[in-house]
């Protein structure tokens, strides 16, 4: 393209830093806000009032932040969960299966104790509680693990496997506490038995204490891939499996242990919303959401490219979003599924701007020298 | 021209108008010898490298101009800007004596160059006339295949290809495919062809056939650049005039008349080089590799390998002689572990490793060079530092407790760079970048720093240039000479011959024989790669006495 004296043109990046990618990223939300005003504008409201409506209510309102910060964690989890077998190539779909395992695993400790029967058994939380955690991570890990095996052993494909042990999950959390079923509520409302007081996640400063665990998981994760053996071996199978097993690289062990440690973590993303959120303490009605909701960590793990923390900015803004959206959605009397749309646009200019990743735009001026942008 | 002026932009407009000039010919008009195509100071610089560095090229209708360079030294950078994929930092290109600017390979096309690449580019599920209409302008939207059809058979005839247009592309050869790409750049028009390394997947039948066909087509009035990376034979048979590169800079652009095969070498290289190595007497030591009557499936699963026996002393160098295809890969995959062997059993000194896991083998002191190298032999995605930890991180000594010791690992990483000569701007350069000769060296000095007591070496110079070949030969030579155990397998004879105490010769998952270095001839063992089994030999064949103890 060519503007007065000076030519626009793409050429292809050969090497990407992180702040080349974090720019990239910014301008990409940047110009999903842009483009997602013309929404508000054909619903006669001021984007400008509307943005400011949904960031101030999602980062700087007393009801709002918490909700975010929830949010935020959870989706910080999922995408850790999706990240792990991503670093190794692998696409793991099945965050929504793996939290549903997770969170009846959390709530069958409870069940195993009696916590069904009213009133509650007074239980120690010093023990109640690790033991819930555990019991969350190994329902996901199992759920994981059957996909990782499958891919490991016989090289059945994992986007299928975790997808259909989602449905699976879905409608066992279903028949679990709906009416008759083992978890179901004794006032009998579609939901699951509430949590005794006694097994309530602990609070700081009222967030849940999972926020320490998926924050230092992020840290952790980092560390593995950066330093550890077990990381390099991961990464080594995600880049190229033929090669990696020509370096002594076990190819079934693999794929095996990044389906448990991303089930393990996405189960303990089901134990966080189910058992750690103030105010919900249930498998509530509307599971499924929850269940959607994950997948944003697939988007989260994409656009941050595997580095976990880079998903922190990504899953905060994405949480945010999430809440202020469907807040300014009540608020300024729009449509249904505001908050949805917002994530969508920001989703796919998101996914867009990635082409930026791969290629820059050079801008040059006629017989001079040239200068790059991007 | 008229004289209207688009608003987008003024090199848009030349470059369509020029476009429309083309269509009507303008290169067809030109008289043999004439310049085709210019090419003035092509400069390409990447992060690290200067590819291309003031290159000037010039091009005459009629003519077969070879570019020839190591690997690394810019012809696929040059080639790649001549085809428009990429666009120079500095330099012009004139086309009939105009100045163009590419902005894609369509305007490259238009202009009345095609280019064939080394991977071939085609829909293997369509035939092959579907594939040579392929994006054809004149396609249009209702197909008329007929037509096309001949119009393809017309050039088949002219230039002599033989293909059946209604097969489908994953029931052609090699050969056949590459000939359909030709077709379908020369139905699209092109005046100018490109082809990249023409013969590297060629079987030697089907090496001839080309060649005739490239010399049909420049009689033709066709100008034609075939680039080729070490098959110094062909240029000089095929080309007119030769442009060696060397370095991203053009070393020297010479009548292929007035040239051998030794003075082009020494062009490309830089310095003098020696063509053949000569064996080396080592004192053998005792027996490292043993081998009984192996067998293996390949990919397919049927019978690669049928039972094989041989053994390999310390200080000797093992070779396989075979046409690609004969159960040379299954042994070598097989011995690596990377291939479950059907029957038989390996010995590696004294101990049985036929079900030893890859990791044991590498620990034990087995090393392997794969054939495939950018598949297999490296990570593109990783750095050289990430690369040569492939055969380290399992290692005390760079791996504490779980915990990688990268700062260990790039020391190692500098110091085999800079002794086997691998060309990188940085240790953090990915191993993608790298050309294939350095690629090959890296994964050599790998494997050698390991100081394998046996060393498998699949096809370890193929598609390398002379400069590289004579390298990875004489680490060889000096691993031998180190009292390793080496097996090689190689396609090429001469190599064979030269470097090899022994020399198996290998047919359909057999060995025709086991024939002393010294004692082998090129004819023999040529007839024995065929198939042809050896008359009833006059010396005993000492290299299976070991099997007894």
């Amino acid at each position: 393209m060519r503007i007065g004296s000076y030519q626009l043109r793409l050429e292809k990046r050969l090497t990407l830093t992180g702040w080349q990618a974090a720019i990239i990223s910014t301008l990409a939300i940047i110009f999903a806000l842009v483009l997602f005003s013309f929404i508000f504008i054909l619903a006669d409201i001021n984007p400008l009032v509307a943005y400011r409506e949904t960031f101030s209510y999602a980062f700087a309102n007393p009801r709002g932040l918490p909700l975010t910060i929830n949010r935020f964690i959870f989706l910080l989890l999922c995408t850790s969960a999706f990240i792990i077998p991503f670093r190794a190539g692998l696409w793991n779909i099945g965050m929504t299966g793996q939290l549903y395992a997770g969170a009846l695993s959390a709530f069958a400790v409870l069940l195993a104790f009696g916590g069904k029967m009213l009133p509650p058994p007074d239980l120690s939380p010093i023990t109640l509680i690790p033991l819930m955690l555990i019991a969350a991570a190994l329902g996901g890990a199992v759920l994981g693990a059957m996909a990782g095996f499958l891919k490991g052993k016989f090289n059945v494909n994992e986007i299928v496997v975790t997808m259909m042990l989602n449905s699976i999950t879905f409608w066992l959390v279903a028949y679990m506490i709906k009416e008759g079923g083992p978890f179901m509520n004794p006032g009998g409302r579609g939901e699951s038995f509430e949590l005794p007081s006694s097994a309530y996640a602990p609070l700081i400063m009222d967030i849940p204490f999972t926020i320490f665990l998926a924050l230092g998981l992020v840290m952790l994760l980092y560390y593995m891939f950066a330093k550890t053996k077990i990381g390099y071996q991961i990464k080594a199978y995600g880049h190229s499996p033929a090669a990696a097993r020509y370096a002594g690289i076990n190819t079934f062990m693999i794929p095996l242990l990044v389906f448990i440690l991303g089930g393990a973590v996405a189960g303990l993303a089901g134990y966080h919303y189910f058992a750690a959120v103030p105010g919900v303490y249930k498998i509530a009605r509307n599971y499924g959401y929850f269940g959607d909701l994950a997948f944003y960590g697939i988007i989260c793990g994409l656009i941050s490219l595997g580095n976990s923390f880079a998903a922190i900015p990504v899953a905060l803004l994405f949480g945010g979003l999430s809440i202020g959206g469907r807040f300014v959605q009540g608020k300024l009397n729009m449509g249904f599924g505001v908050d949805y749309a917002l994530l969508g646009v920001l989703m796919i200019t998101l996914v867009a701007f990635q082409f930026f990743y791969r290629y820059k735009l050079v801008l040059s001026v006629e017989g001079k020298g040239q200068r790059r942008r991007d | 021209m008229r004289a209207r002026l688009p608003k987008e932009g003024a090199s848009a407009c030349i470059v369509n108008a020029r476009k429309r000039d083309m269509e009507k010919g303008l290169l067809e008009g030109i008289k043999h010898g004439e310049t085709v195509l210019e090419a003035r100071g092509i400069t390409k610089r990447f992060p690290g490298v200067v590819a291309n560095d003031h290159i000037d090229f010039e091009l005459r209708a009629g003519e077969i101009h070879a570019v020839l360079g190591e690997n690394g030294a810019g012809k696929t950078t040059l080639m790649n800007i001549l085809f428009g994929l990429w666009q120079p930092d500095e330099g012009e290109i004139y086309i009939g004596g105009k100045r163009v600017a590419f902005r894609s390979p369509l305007d490259a096309i238009d202009l009345g160059i095609g280019m064939v690449h080394q991977t071939r580019k085609l829909v293997s599920a369509h035939t092959a006339i579907e594939n040579i209409i392929l994006g054809h302008p004149k396609a249009g939207r209702i197909l008329n295949l007929k037509r096309a059809e001949e119009e393809v058979k017309e050039l088949c005839e002219r230039y002599g290809f033989k293909i059946d247009l209604r097969a489908k592309v994953w029931q052609l050869s090699e050969g056949e495919k590459q000939a359909v790409e030709i077709l379908k750049a020369l139905y699209r028009g092109a005046r100018i062809l490109i082809l990249d390394e023409p013969t590297s997947v060629l079987t030697p039948p089907e090496t001839k056939k080309l060649l005739a066909s490239i010399e049909a087509m420049a009689r033709d009035k066709l100008a034609i650049i075939p680039f080729i990376t070490h098959k110094l034979p062909i240029v000089l048979a095929i080309s007119d005039r030769v442009t060696v590169l060397r370095h991203g800079k053009v070393a020297a652009c010479l009548e292929t008349g007035c040239v051998t095969e030794k003075s082009l070498a020494e062009k490309m290289v830089g310095r003098e080089v020696i063509f053949r190595i000569e064996r080396t007497k080592v004192e053998k030591g005792k027996p490292i590799l043993q081998v009984e009557n192996l067998s293996a499936r390949n990919d397919k699963g049927f019978l690669a390998l049928n039972g094989v026996s041989f053994s390999i002393c310390e200080g000797e160098i093992f070779g396989i002689a075979g046409i690609s295809g004969n159960g040379q890969h299954e042994l070598a995959e097989v011995l690596a572990g990377l291939r479950k062997a059907e029957g038989g059993r390996v010995i590696f000194d004294g101990k049985d490793i036929t079900h030893s896991s890859i990791l044991e083998r590498w620990q034990m002191g087995i090393g392997y060079i794969p054939c495939e190298r950018v598949e297999v032999g490296s990570i593109g995605d990783f750095s050289l530092v990430e690369n040569t930890a492939m055969n380290f991180y399992f290692d005390d000594h760079f791996c504490r407790r779980g915990i990688m010791d990268y700062r260990k690992i790039r020391g190692l990483t500098e110091e085999i760079v800079s002794e086997y000569g691998v060309v990188a701007p940085s240790p953090d350069t990915k191993a993608r970048n790298l050309s294939g000769g350095n690629l090959q060296r890296l994964i050599l000095a790998r494997v050698l720093s390991r100081k394998p007591r046996l060393l498998i070496a699949n096809l370890p110079t193929q598609g390398l240039d002379v400069g590289a070949t004579e390298f990875v030969q004489n680490k060889l030579v000096e691993e031998k000479k180190a009292k390793a155990a080496i097996l090689l397998i190689s396609e090429d004879l001469e190599e064979i011959l030269s470097l090899s105490d022994w020399v198996a010769p290998i047919y359909e998952g057999e060995f025709m024989d086991i024939v002393p270095g010294e004692k082998a001839k090129r004819e023999t063992v040529g007839a024995m790669m065929a198939g042809l089994r050896p008359t009833p030999t006059e010396y005993p064949i000492p290299n299976t006495q070991y099997l007894d103890t």
